[in-house]
């Protein structure tokens, strides 16, 4: 949809600025109150949620018009979504997180391009990939894991990498644990190697709509050519795009769909996988905003009055995937979870989605610190997540601040506690 | 007038990220729908908006409008169409930046903070120390310290924990012309515990039933009065509104009463505040409940007259009471008097924590005023009809005569259907005195519901005098110019403070101290001809 | 106007034209009654209703007079309305209507001359109780009192400093009349009452709160002609409790803890010495019921309302009580030498015959501030040390400590007593209490009531509150007809 089919979105908004905060039951303190870190780090009313929208009106109204601070604005923004699950508290008919992507996609249209973000778009058009890196070397990651070829070998279940564990050299260790993790389990297990692709979840968040439709159209045929039932990713974004976005465009992928972390929950519920080791550790979760809020499926579109919606088919952000990686730590002997302020639909970000961390660096670290600080309020040893690229800004945060804090995947905390690792300079080996 | 210079000299002082004169940008100032009775919705926009985080940077902004013939207007949160320019050369103060909490004393109860701290984030902090703070009815999402020095203050604490302009200890006020103007004790020794005196208190000419709504000046920093809280530091909730789970803490208590009309009711509140049992009292409607709670069928059964009728009627006259022990004694006390007064005004008390989901659903959004947006839900906006306070009885009054209006644009579908009777009724301070606006809901996309916006807004004008009462939104200059002469002219007095601290009139004041006529055209006569018969009649 | 203009005869004529002749006077006996310590009035003028009080007051702008109104009888302790040589004192004691009563809202609307004891007296038998300062004169006016915001023995209904004062009409300065609270119209207070109010809201109009500057304003501001004070239900179960104790800390500390939750009614502080003072007749019995009391003596009430009262009484009682084990003190319910009637008296009435003050010695001076409980101690080793160098005997000075604003200032007082003939005690008194006021001022007490040589003290510490206060005069009273000279409006007029 257009900008200006959101026209009743935007002039819906009535400033009350709920979108800047945590839901206003779940502020435990002055420290962790807000929710959005663009308005939180630039401050004009213009980086939140409502301002955005309100931008989107005074344009399409023709009050004002798009230009390169306008864009640069609307970039400056991870998408997280946390705006919407707070102004979803007392609306039903302002479907905020639309407004934000439409307004990209309007400056796609309009030609207000970010340069950063067109080498992304670039490396993905040649490289199937968001770095850019030979798409040839996308399953180097695996070399010499036992696990099948998913062209040709017909796993029971696809294991999709995602781009960023696929290609960053640091990580690399942790998506080999998923693997072995699965495969002590007894899953049967493949990867598509330099067949996997981008999901295009990226490019929709860009601006790059149709981009990203091709590449969705490209995964399902990619995943109907595995044979596969069940497709894992290890990736939040993936799994967002695969959950919701997909659906959103009509894309059916045509397997049973799970991220990692309930996959896992699903094996130590069968009795597959057996967490038995102790993992002495005070930590804390970080809900990947794609894990989380942005994953909630996609329940169909409402034509008409949004005041007359269905409750059902209103995207409020709490039924995305917040319980599975909390009972698999849990089911860690020695883990002790000790929770944040701000979790689940209502979780500060990470700072590295929407194209800040490609764009803007320096917003995408402040972000990331800032979780750091609050991961380091409750007195955790540790900060776990599972998504490569809340991993990757944490792990610079953490070195660039020098904060007393490992961060893991959930992965490898699994994977220690299977007995198929141990932990080693905040990181599984 | 140099709004170039004055940019360049902003962008000196508070560097290029902390000023914008972007269109897209300024714009998001000027959309200020809430509260605003034009039609188009967008108010002015600013010529430049600024972003101090400190009470130097403050009074320099000033300074920088001064020496450059601009106004300016300041918000903290910034809801409200008030907060909005009314001038063409407006520089738009955010005063989002300055978010500290500055001290919680602990011992003598209050808080100082800045004024983009929030209800929500200093109740929270306030609690950990066994303190509370007033909420305002309008949300957690406001500014404790905005409501204090420059808006108005119930909430439905209001019975424990007053109005917020009564709440003000010292107070830093940086006046229109840039220099400071600190109250109380905090102008002689910087101590925050008074903010009277010596002698005459400028508290008098800072704010009144309503504040200046910027009109005055700026206000970087106050100290509030904090109350007890004798429940849990910190909450465990799970869940983010309606959804919410929770356990009942230690000592609280929750009843839902109702009552058989009018009278019973009223009878009943007052004995209710002389009791002095009461830690949260909002009375309303179950309407005003359901209508919020459930909007869909709301819309659902528009005509369907006898469902409503019997919604209307059955339980009219709702008080939601909670109770926040010391003891279990005291609840066991509050509760027993709770029973006794409702028995005997013929009502009934739900106990509403023996409906666990229900109990979770409204604890907070009572503790925490968070309940109140919901409002928005039924057709994205509301407007109200809030009148000056006084005892119980002209408030119970004033409910009946809103509703009667209410249901005349109800019927020709100028505003949502919620079942005309939706009052925010409060009392103050165990029951001094008592507030009870009206909310009405509409669609602000609907250009019928727009239409009708004016029309209501002089219809409860018309009312409020006929009922001896001054129409709060006497910060609109029209109302002023009403209403000004038949208490006191106390326009005059607003207009001389005004020259006083403001010789340049760089405060952008439309909403303190400027007068207008209404716009007649287009209104029947006869309802005009009944507001000249009013005002007559009300005159001392 | 008649007369000859400028002449005390023309004027007293003048005024004789608005409020009667025998409602005037110049007679120096009289006069001096209002003199106090400042200097000889030419006139007073006693007028019985409010329409009289705005002629006076315009007269005063034409005829460019000093007014100085006064509520009380005498004697006028303060300085407040110690007047300039020349001035007319506006005498509002004769204006002693209660104009109404309303139980259900409990209210009382009052003339400026209504009495605590008078009042009292209207309001006990529909069950209402009357928020009243400790041991007032029996002349004292409830307005004056309201306007001078002496603080209330109950600080649970003390919510904010202008309690329990409400609405009032005034005369400004100007002469133009204005109410204010909800009783500021529309409308008639005949039409309000009609449409359910009460004049209960002590706010507005609009968007200024001009009672407040009319309030601590010693009449510099205007005249205030009725008012509006809030009254509160009277127990039908009370209890009186002492705490007894040499350490001034845990007292402080107690009253924290009662008084955040608002358990306490009565709660006040007095050391032996004040608390003798006021129960006894004279300096000699003071002494000897002196000897007999804690260093500190706590006084609270705990009170039961029509529901169940003697269960509050008692539910209180224990929370209270378990308050008072955590601070280490223990609550008594009587004291020595003294019958309880006596202390509820002391409570409840104001003075009987004379003023308690006057009855120690005969002459006081005394020296009150805002502070918070927990700066007390600060503020007794400052005079402790300020008394050590003015060799006066520490046990002979009186201290009344009275939690504010629900607990969050309190009013801090100390009081000297001597014979007035003997006047090295009285400059010893008079100078020990000036430099105890600039040396309080300078550990933090703050002078809300300026009185006479304190004005100085804490104006100088505040020259941009006296820039608006400046403004705010200039506004309500341009051609300066008020009690000129006060507080920091000397140059004014």
């Amino acid at each position: 949809m257009a900008l200006q089919d959101y026209l009743r979105d935007m002039e819906g908004c009535s400033r009350c600025s709920s979108c800047k905060w945590v839901p206003f039951n779940q502020v435990k303190s002055w420290r962790f109150a807000k929710n959005c870190p663009s308005v939180t780090r630039h401050n004009l009313h213009a980086f939140s949620g409502s301002g955005k929208m309100i931008m989107g009106l005074s344009m399409v109204s023709g009050r004002s018009e798009l230009n390169d601070t306008v864009t640069e604005i609307i970039y400056r923004c991870q998408l997280c979504g946390a705006c919407d699950t707070a102004c979803k508290v007392y609306r039903d008919d302002i479907d905020l997180m639309d407004v934000l992507l439409a307004l990209r996609a309007h400056c796609v249209e309009q030609g207000q391009l970010i340069p950063e973000h067109m080498l992304t778009i670039d490396a993905l058009k040649r490289e199937d990939n968001v770095f850019g890196e030979p798409k040839a070397r996308r399953g180097d990651w695996a070399e010499g894991l036992d696990v099948k070829d998913a062209v040709g070998e017909k796993p029971q279940v696809l294991f999709h990498a995602g781009c960023r564990y696929s290609y960053d050299p640091d990580l690399r260790e942790t998506v080999r644990g998923a693997v072995r993790l699965l495969r002590s389990a007894g899953v049967d297990l493949g990867i598509a190697g330099a067949d996997e692709a981008c999901c295009g979840g990226r490019a929709f968040e860009l601006g790059y709509q149709g981009e990203s439709e091709n590449f969705a159209d490209d995964m399902v045929s990619r995943v109907k050519a595995t044979g596969a039932s069940v497709l894992v990713t290890a990736c939040s974004d993936c799994y967002a795009a695969f959950n919701y976005l997909y659906p959103r465009m009509g894309k059916e992928l045509g397997v049973e769909l799970y991220h990692i972390t309930q996959y896992l929950e699903k094996l130590a519920g069968e009795g597959r996988l057996r967490l038995r080791q102790r993992v002495p550790k005070l930590v804390t979760w970080h809900d990947p905003c794609h894990l989380g809020r942005k994953s909630e499926p996609f329940t169909g579109e409402w034509k008409g009055d949004k005041l007359l919606r269905p409750v059902t088919m209103k995207r409020t952000g709490k039924k995305g995937v917040y319980d599975a990686p909390r009972n698999v730590l849990k089911s860690i002997p020695g883990i002790e979870l000790v929770e944040m302020e701000r979790i689940k639909g209502y979780a500060w970000c990470c700072g590295a989605g929407g194209g800040v961390l490609e764009a803007f660096p320096e917003f995408a670290a402040w972000t990331a610190a800032e979780r750091i600080e609050e991961a380091l309020a409750t007195g955790a040893e540790a900060l776990v997540t599972s998504c490569p690229w809340c991993l990757r800004i944490f792990r610079d945060a953490v070195e660039e601040t020098g904060a007393l804090l490992e961060v893991y995947d959930l992965t490898e905390l699994a994977l220690v506690s299977a007995g198929e690792g141990v932990l080693a300079g905040g990181a599984a080996r | 007038m140099s709004v170039e210079e004055a940019r360049r000299e902003f962008v000196e002082l508070l560097g290029e990220e902390n000023v914008s004169w972007e269109p897209a940008v300024l714009d998001c100032y000027a959309w200020q729908p809430t509260f605003n009775d034009d039609p188009d919705r967008w108010v002015k926009r600013p010529v430049a908006v600024v972003l101090p985080s400190s009470t130097e940077e403050v009074q320099e902004v000033v300074r920088i409008c001064n020496r450059h013939g601009l106004r300016f207007k300041s918000f903290s949160t910034g809801w409200g169409a008030w907060n909005g320019p009314t001038f063409d050369n407006v520089v738009q103060v955010d005063l989002r930046r300055m978010d500290r909490i500055v001290e919680i004393d602990a011992k003598n109860m209050y808080a100082v903070i800045e004024p983009y701290v929030n209800g929500a984030q200093l109740q929270a902090e306030a609690m950990k120390v066994g303190l509370n703070t007033h909420i305002i009815g309008a949300g957690p999402n406001c500014s404790p310290l905005a409501s204090a020095t420059s808006g108005w203050g119930v909430g439905h604490d209001s019975i424990y924990m007053s109005y917020s302009a009564r709440n003000l200890l010292g107070v830093e006020w940086v006046l229109p012309d840039g220099e400071v103007l600190r109250l109380g004790t905090l102008g002689s020794s910087g101590e925050w515990f008074n903010g009277d005196g010596p002698g005459p208190s400028l508290r008098g000419i800072m704010r009144g039933s309503c504040g200046a709504l910027s009109g005055l000046g700026i206000f970087t920093r106050c100290a509030l009065k904090l109350y007890n809280w004798p429940g849990p530091p910190e909450m465990e909730i799970d869940g983010i509104m309606l959804d919410a789970k929770m356990e009942v803490p230690e000592n609280i208590g929750y009843y839902m009463c109702f009552f058989p009309d009018r009278k019973a009711f009223s009878d009943a509140m007052y004995k209710l505040g002389e009791a002095e049992i009461a830690y949260n009292a909002l009375a309303t409607s179950f309407g005003g409940y359901f209508d919020i709670l459930t909007p869909r069928l709301f819309r659902k059964i528009e005509h369907a007259d006898s469902i409503r009728s019997m919604i209307v009627n059955t339980f009219k006259y709702t008080l939601a009471i909670l109770f926040a022990a010391n003891s279990a004694r005291e609840l066991a006390y509050q509760e027993k008097v709770l029973h006794a007064i409702v028995r005997e005004h013929g009502g009934f008390a739900m106990d509403v924590t023996r409906i666990k989901d229900f109990f979770s659903m409204l604890f907070m959004s009572f503790v925490r005023a968070t309940i109140p947006a919901l409002v928005f839900r039924m057709g994205g906006s509301f407007s109200t009809a809030l009148d000056r306070n006084d005892a119980l009885d002209s408030q119970a009054a004033w409910r009946e005569v809103v509703r009667e209006i209410k249901e005349g644009y109800i019927r020709k579908g100028q505003i949502l259907d919620d079942l005309a009777d939706n009052p925010y009724f409060v009392p103050y301070e165990n029951n001094t005195w008592c507030h009870c606006e009206v909310v009405y809901q509409y669609d602000p996309r609907d250009p019928k519901h727009r239409e009708a916006l004016e029309p209501i807004f002089l219809d409860v004008t018309i009312a409020a005098i006929e009922r001896c009462m001054e129409p709060l939104f006497t910060s609109d200059p029209r109302v002023r110019r009403l209403i000004s002469p038949l208490a006191g002219n106390f326009s005059k007095y607003q207009q001389a403070i005004s020259r006083g601290l403001d010789p340049k009139q760089a405060a952008d004041n439309t909403l303190y101290s400027a007068e207008a006529d209404f716009d007649f055209s287009g209104i029947d006569p006869q309802r005009v001809r009944r507001l000249q018969e009013v005002v007559e009649q009300r005159r001392w | 106007m008649a007369g000859k203009k400028g002449s005390k005869s023309g004027l007293r004529e003048a005024l004789a034209g608005l409020v009667g002749p025998d409602a005037v006077s110049d007679s120096r006996e009289e006069l001096e009654v209002y003199a106090g310590a400042g200097e000889m009035p030419a006139l007073v003028v006693r007028p019985s209703e409010a329409a009289q009080v705005a002629e006076l007051v315009r007269l005063a702008n034409r005829e460019k007079l000093n007014l100085v109104p006064v509520s009380s009888g005498p004697p006028h302790i303060h300085g407040g309305s110690w007047p300039l040589k020349g001035s007319v004192i506006v005498d509002l004691s004769g204006m002693r209507r209660i104009l109404r009563t309303d139980r259900r809202n409990k209210v009382a609307l009052i003339e400026p001359g209504v009495t605590f004891g008078q009042l009292q007296e209207a309001v006990e038998p529909l069950g209402l109780r009357v928020l009243k300062p400790l041991m007032p004169r029996a002349n004292k006016s409830v307005i004056a009192s309201a306007l001078e915001r002496e603080p209330i023995t109950i600080p649970k209904y003390h919510w904010d400093m202008n309690d329990p004062l409400l609405c009032t009409e005034v005369v400004f300065g100007s002469g133009e009349v204005f109410r204010t609270g909800s009783a500021a119209g529309p409308g008639t207070l005949e039409q309000q009452w009609a449409e359910g109010h009460a004049q209960k809201n002590p706010l507005g109009p609009a968007q200024s709160d001009l009672v407040r500057v009319v309030q601590g304003a010693q009449g510099t501001m205007g005249v205030v002609t009725w008012a509006t004070v809030k009254l509160e239900v009277k127990p039908q179960a009370r209890r009186i409790y002492f705490l007894r104790e040499s350490d001034l800390g845990k007292l402080i500390d107690f009253s924290y803890r009662v008084l955040r939750p608002k358990q306490t009614d009565e709660h006040l502080i007095l050391n032996r010495w004040a608390l003798a003072c006021m129960l006894s007749e004279g300096a000699e019995e003071a002494a000897r019921l002196a000897e007999k009391q804690a260093p500190y003596t706590l006084i609270y009430t705990l009170s039961g309302y029509e529901y169940f009262p003697q269960e509050r009484v008692a539910y209180l009682e224990e929370d209270v009580g378990r308050a008072a084990q955590v601070s280490g003190v223990v609550p008594e319910r009587e004291i020595p030498g003294v019958p309880l009637q006596r202390v509820w008296e002391m409570l409840d009435r104001p003075c009987s015959g004379r003023y308690w003050k006057e009855r120690v010695r005969g002459g006081w001076r005394e020296i009150f501030f805002i502070t918070t409980l927990d700066r007390v101690p600060r503020m007794m080793e400052v005079m402790g040390e300020v008394l050590k160098r003015h060799a006066w005997p520490r046990e002979e000075v009186g201290v009344y400590i009275q939690p504010m604003q629900l607990g969050r200032n309190c009013h801090l007082e100390y009081g000297l007593f001597f014979d007035p003939e003997d006047a090295d005690a009285a400059a010893k008194a008079e100078g020990l209490c000036r430099e105890a006021a600039a040396d309080l001022a300078d550990a933090g007490a703050f002078f809300s009531r300026p009185y006479g040589g304190w004005a100085e003290v804490a104006y100088s510490r505040c020259p941009d509150t006296v820039k608006a206060l400046r403004m705010v005069k200039d506004m309500l009273d341009p051609g300066g007809v008020m009690n000129r000279g006060k507080l920091c409006f000397q140059e004014v007029g």
